[in-house]
């Protein structure tokens, strides 16, 4: 049982150093830095940096939560946190979830239509990429109290 | 909402003030799951 936990464990935070560093990455990085690329060295970032980054990304997101649950139900806290009776760590799972949901529902659709992966008219592809940015930067902000809260089950804030 | 995720300096702001907001929410949910005897030694001891 120890074994298993920690294996869990490892491949939840292994997981979630890969997505939420992937996440940080495009919006500390390569969204600021877009507007200074020169046209003609843009299609390096479109074309072929940005769609294996969001291939890496949004597995990330899977894996983590889906790692995260397992780790809580084998715990045998699952339910306690997902009615917040445990809301340490109960409020980092929703969160958690939430982001996913954000980057599988919102996010990735949109990039394909921004990058070209899929076939969509020409003025669509702005406004899927600015829906894109604002729910990436959404989940920057709810990475912070996310990650508060996965601390906190190990070190209490207050 | 869209002018501060616009922004990343204030997306961060942001980010703090819910984590804020997130700390004093769950010491009010822990609050309100204790008993009467629980809580008054958890005042006792703030009080220390």
């Amino acid at each position: 049982m120890e074994m298993e936990l920690f294996l869990i464990r490892y491949l939840h935070v292994i997981s979630g150093i890969m997505w939420i560093g992937l996440l940080w990455y495009f919006n500390f990085v390569q969204i600021p830095t877009m507007p200074k690329i020169p046209d003609e060295q843009k299609p390096a970032i479109g074309k072929h940096i940005a769609p294996e980054a969001l291939f890496w990304f949004r597995w990330g997101a899977f894996f983590t939560v889906f790692f995260g649950l397992a780790l809580a139900w084998r715990s045998g806290y699952l339910m306690d946190a997902l009615l917040l009776e445990e809301p340490n760590i109960g409020f980092g799972m929703w969160l958690g979830m939430i982001m996913a949901f954000n980057v599988w529902f919102v996010i990735w659709p949109n990039q394909k239509i921004a990058l070209g992966i899929v076939e969509a008219e020409a003025d669509a592809k702005p406004a899927a990429a600015r829906k894109a940015m604002l729910f990436s930067r959404t989940n920057t902000m709810l990475s912070i109290p996310m990650l508060a809260s996965m601390i906190s089950v190990q070190n209490p804030i207050m | 909402m869209g002018k501060i995720l616009e922004s990343l300096p204030l997306t961060i702001v942001a980010g703090v003030v819910l984590t804020i907001v997130m700390i004093i929410a769950t010491e009010a949910i822990y609050d309100s799951q204790m008993s009467a005897p629980e809580a008054a030694v958890s005042d006792m001891m703030d009080n220390m």
